[in-house]
This record gives structure tokens, sequence and C-alpha cells, in this order.
């Protein structure tokens, strides 16, 4: 079988022998959507606004009175064969032995190939403001599997805070893990494996849910989501591409104008606040 | 069944409108010094006179290249990272990575270039011209692998892509070169204006890659049509959200109504193909904006 492993990537350690090949089963049919596992995540790395290295997708789905409430954990999948770590330029991004994708602040560019390339939307960048100048800014960040933690035989931080023990992290090298062992025992499925990369991130009663289903998301935004998505915009930057659209307004040709002219003026003024010629806000 | 939609991360708006004018320019540039070299490496004698001056347009072109990538990095001062000479690391499967090499390499050439057509030095500017060349349709054919590389990406994923950015480039070089040739002709004396037959032989040249770019977008919109549902959905963003770059701005005013004007006798006079290249540089920007737009609108939905 040929590899699908390029550039600067570990081949996978399934079954080798001596490495570790981390990874995680969420269990849906326990998932509660207490959005506890979100907020362990945000303390633990102090995430700005806007940003999340795991979020919630959740949804309404059916007509009363027979509706229900699916909810599905999404972070990053730690593929075997990324596809961000293939198209990172400076190798910022690299796979590790053990099987984390991981992230070198000090050679990010934020240059966002990365967020181009990944399927589950699972990076983000960075905001240039930080509350503490001293974490991280402009470059790109995703879910590490808390690495520091695990490397010191703690679970990750969304694992440990998991209220209704839906998120079991373990070795899957080791066949008595218990990861090993619900992969063995359950009917597990991945998110999106029509991109070949070998998500590392098993959901139990997927199929089940629905958001996983891309398209009709888009189809059926609801009201309240788009408010927030506003509201969260306002404290921000301009208009951007991918923005919610509204309308007639936004779509028509004047609208679109004012897009792009809006757009090109908060990059003009970004270059100005790179130089340091004028301040941040 | 219906769906509602509670509550999603949006990590989607990676690249922008600068990514879009770097994309429209880089472009342009390939295609002006395209035709800057049919003179001096191709031998078509015609083309001489505007060889010096649509080299050093594209390299005017190029020169703002770097300025909307630099500044469109998140960490503007790590640029240096992408060059090997200087960091002692390169990432070969990296796309980007060899953008990096190209970017970086192609105006050079080009200035070789041109200084061989200015001290007249046939022998090696046809030389220089060719390697040139060979940099500039590399140079575009990494813009449009760089976004057909992301498998996640269904309205850039797709072998085409590198072709449709070249031929785009092709066209709108073309069409800018006449602009601005035109604008030229405004402040040169009597005798170093263009000859009005070059300006309608170039506006024959953009005929051919008109046709080409529009039986591309044509067999673009079928595999669409066909395709998965994620390409359908890309179908839908297009008619929809994307109207205007795309249908209005690139496919009405970019390629419809070029072609009307240029297969139509108007298209034989200079005024006929002048509008033509106006309309095909503008539209080729709809291209551009839509090519990033949509794959951007697109991710939204994982």
């Amino acid at each position: 079988m040929s590899s699908r492993s390029y550039g600067l990537q570990e081949p996978p350690s399934l079954g080798v022998k001596g490495k570790k090949r981390y990874a995680m089963v969420i269990d849906l049919r326990r998932c509660n959507g207490c959005g506890a596992c979100m907020m362990a995540c945000k303390v633990e790395f102090d995430l700005p606004l806007g940003v999340w290295r795991i979020w919630l997708k959740e949804e309404n789905r059916g007509e009363f009175p027979n509706v229900r409430k699916v909810v599905v954990p999404a972070l990053c999948n730690h593929c075997d064969y990324p596809i961000c770590v293939r198209n990172c330029p400076t190798e910022a991004t690299y796979k590790h032995a053990d099987g984390f994708v991981l992230q070198r602040f000090n050679r990010c560019i934020g240059c966002r190939a990365c967020m181009m390339a990944c399927p589950y939307n699972a990076r983000h960048l960075l905001p240039g403001e930080r509350t503490d100048p001293q974490k991280p800014w402009g470059v790109a960040d995703k879910c590490s599997f808390c690495v520091h933690r695990v490397s010191r035989g703690l679970a990750p931080a969304c694992v440990a805070s998991c209220t209704a023990r839906a998120m079991i992290f373990g070795d899957l090298n080791d066949p008595e893990s218990e990861v090993s062992l619900l992969l063995k025992k359950e009917n597990v499925s991945v998110l999106r494996p029509d991109m070949g990369t070998a998500p590392q991130v098993y959901y139990i009663g997927l199929d089940e849910g629905g958001v996983s289903d891309p398209v009709s998301c888009d189809k059926d935004r609801s009201v309240a989501l788009k408010d927030d998505y506003h509201a969260f915009k306002k404290n921000h930057h301009g208009l951007q591409f991918g923005d919610i659209l509204e309308g007639e307004k936004d779509t028509s040709p004047l609208g679109f104008t004012r897009q792009v002219v809006g757009h090109l003026k908060d990059f003009t003024v970004d270059i100005f606040e790179k130089l340091g010629i004028i301040g941040r806000h | 069944m219906e769906r509602e939609i509670v509550s999603n991360a949006f990590h989607h708006a990676n690249w922008g409108i600068p990514i879009a004018v770097y994309f429209w320019l880089v472009g342009s540039s390939a295609g002006s010094f395209v035709i800057s070299s049919l003179g001096w490496v191709f031998g078509i004698k015609k083309f001489k006179p505007i060889s010096f001056f649509a080299s050093n347009l594209s390299i005017v072109q190029l020169l703002i290249v770097p300025v909307l990538l630099v500044f469109d990095l998140g960490q503007s001062t790590r640029a240096t990272h992408l060059f090997p000479v200087i960091t002692g690391f390169w990432h070969a499967s990296a796309p980007l990575a060899w953008g990096t090499a190209l970017v970086a390499s192609y105006p050079v050439g080009m200035f070789i270039y041109s200084y061989l057509i200015y001290k007249h030095n046939e022998y090696w500017a046809k030389i220089f011209g060719l390697i040139a060349v060979i940099q500039a349709c590399s140079t575009h054919w990494y813009t449009g692998i760089t976004m057909a590389l992301n498998p996640s990406r269904h309205p850039n994923h797709t072998a085409m892509a590198a072709l449709l950015f070249l031929i785009g480039a092709f066209i709108s070089g073309i069409g800018l070169l006449n602009i601005i040739l035109k604008i030229r002709d405004y402040f040169v004396k009597e005798e170093d204006k263009v000859d009005p037959t070059m300006i309608v032989g170039l506006g024959r040249l953009m005929l051919v890659g008109l046709c080409l770019d529009i039986f591309l977008v044509f067999s673009e919109f079928i595999h669409m049509t066909y395709g998965t549902e994620e390409e359908f959905h890309v179908l839908e963003l297009v008619t929809t959200v994307f109207r205007s770059p795309v249908m209005y701005l690139y496919i009405g005013c970019g390629l419809a109504i070029p072609l009307v004007i240029l297969v139509s006798p108007y298209g034989k006079k200079t005024n006929g193909v002048l509008w033509a290249s106006g309309l095909i540089a503008v539209g080729i920007f709809g291209m551009r904006l839509g090519w990033v737009g949509i794959s951007q609108y697109s991710q939204t939905i994982f």
C-alpha cells in the first residue's frame, strides 16, 4: 500500500512496538452538550474571544413534538496524513511520532496555508491583540491533544472535564487501553473520511447525528446563530469574505463592492499597524 | 426534516481580498511578460516595439506583490522564514515554499531580460527571455496549484485550476497592457505612439485566450452540476452569494461581452479592442475574487 506521508510527517505509529499512538473516542450517546470541554480548553490555553480549539456543533432536529438536540464536539483530528502539515511552508506544524499534530509558534509566519488545507476547520489564527502580550499572536493555533498534560501522565483538559465521560483518550498501541477496547467493541466513524486524512478522533453514534452533514448545516442556519455571529463581529475589523451575508443588499454588485473596498481599507490600516506607525486599536 | 443549527465555530476567513489582488496582479504580470517575449524570444517582429514597455510593466506589477503577501501574514517580520538561505529549512511538500522561490526569482529574471532588451543584445535576450517566460508561467501556475492542493476546498480542488489561472492571466495581462499602452500614448511623442494595428493584433490573441477560458469555465460548470453534493453547493454559492463577482463580473463582464465585441466588426477597431481589454481585465479580477472567496465561504459549513 502506498504511503500518503509527504514532507515533515512521521509515518503512522499504529502497531509499532515501543511507540504510542494517541487517539480520542467521543461517545455521542453520552454527550449532553454541557460545553465543559470548551470551557476547560479556553481556560487551559487562555484562548481569546472568537477562537476555539474545541467547540460544539449543536443542532435541533425534527418538528414539534418530535424534537431532539444533536451535539458533536469538534476539534483537530490529529490525522495520520495531515494536509496542514504537508502544506505548511515553514515546517511550523508537524506530525509527532506519538500521533499528535503539533504547532511551533516560533516558526509560524501566519500565512494560513494550514487553515486553507484543514478539512475540519480546526485551525484558527490567534488575533493580534492578546490580554497577555507575552502569549503568541498572529500565528496559527490548534488543538494539541494537550501534549503538555499527556506527557505528564494527565488526560487532556477536555477529557478530564467531560461531565458525561463521553470523551475517552488513550494509546491505541496498548490493546488494554479503553480507546482500543472501544474501537474493537463499538461501531465508530470519523469526520470526512473522504479526505483521506485518517483522522484519529473517532465518534460513536455519529451516524445518528446529522451535524456531520456539512451542506445541510449551512442551508439552515438559525437566526440566533447569525445574531451571535454578528454580535461577535462587532468587536472585530470590518466585514470579511466568508461572513454570513443576508439578503440582496449584501450580495448585490453594490454590496459586494462595499465589502471589497472595506476589506482593502482594513488591510491598509493593518499595514500601518504592523509597521508600528499607528497603534493597535 | 427541519433543522436548526444552534452553534458552530467560524474559523474560516483565511485568505481575503489582498490574496485575490495578488493573484490578479501576478497573473497580469505574467500575461504582459508573455507578450513582451513574443518579439525578442519567439521572433514575432511586430511585437518588438512594445517588448521593453511590456516587460517593465510586468516588473512594476510584480513589485506590488511582496507588499500584499508580506503584510497579509499574521507575523510579517517572519517572512524571512520562507527563505531557506536564511533559515536553513525548506519544506518541499508545501506549494508556498515553491511559490516563494518563484516569486523571488521571477523579477530578477525579468530585470535581466529588460536590461538585455535595453542594450539590444539579441542573443542573450532570447536566452534569458525564455528562462523568464518559464518563470512567468510557473509563477502563475503555482498560484493555481496553491489553491488546488487543498482537497477540502471544493471550488479550488480541481486539476483545471492551474490552467484556468494561466489562461485568465494571459488575457487579463494583454487587456491591462492594451489599456496602459493607450494611456502611454497620451504622454509620448507622435513617433513613439503604438501602432493601432498592434492593439488589434493583441485583441486577436486575446480572443483565442478568451475562447479557451470560456471552454474551461463551461467544463468546470458541468463538473459542478454533475458533482458531489458539496460541488453542487459550490454551484449554488456561485449563483447566489457570489453571483456579483462570478456571474456578473467574470462571466458577464469579463467573458461574454468581450467575446461579443471581439467577434463583431467592432473587434477589429482599436476602440473595440480597448473596451474588450478593459472589461476582461476587470472581469478576471472578479474571477480571482470568486476563486478565493467561495472557498472561504464553503468551508464555513464544516
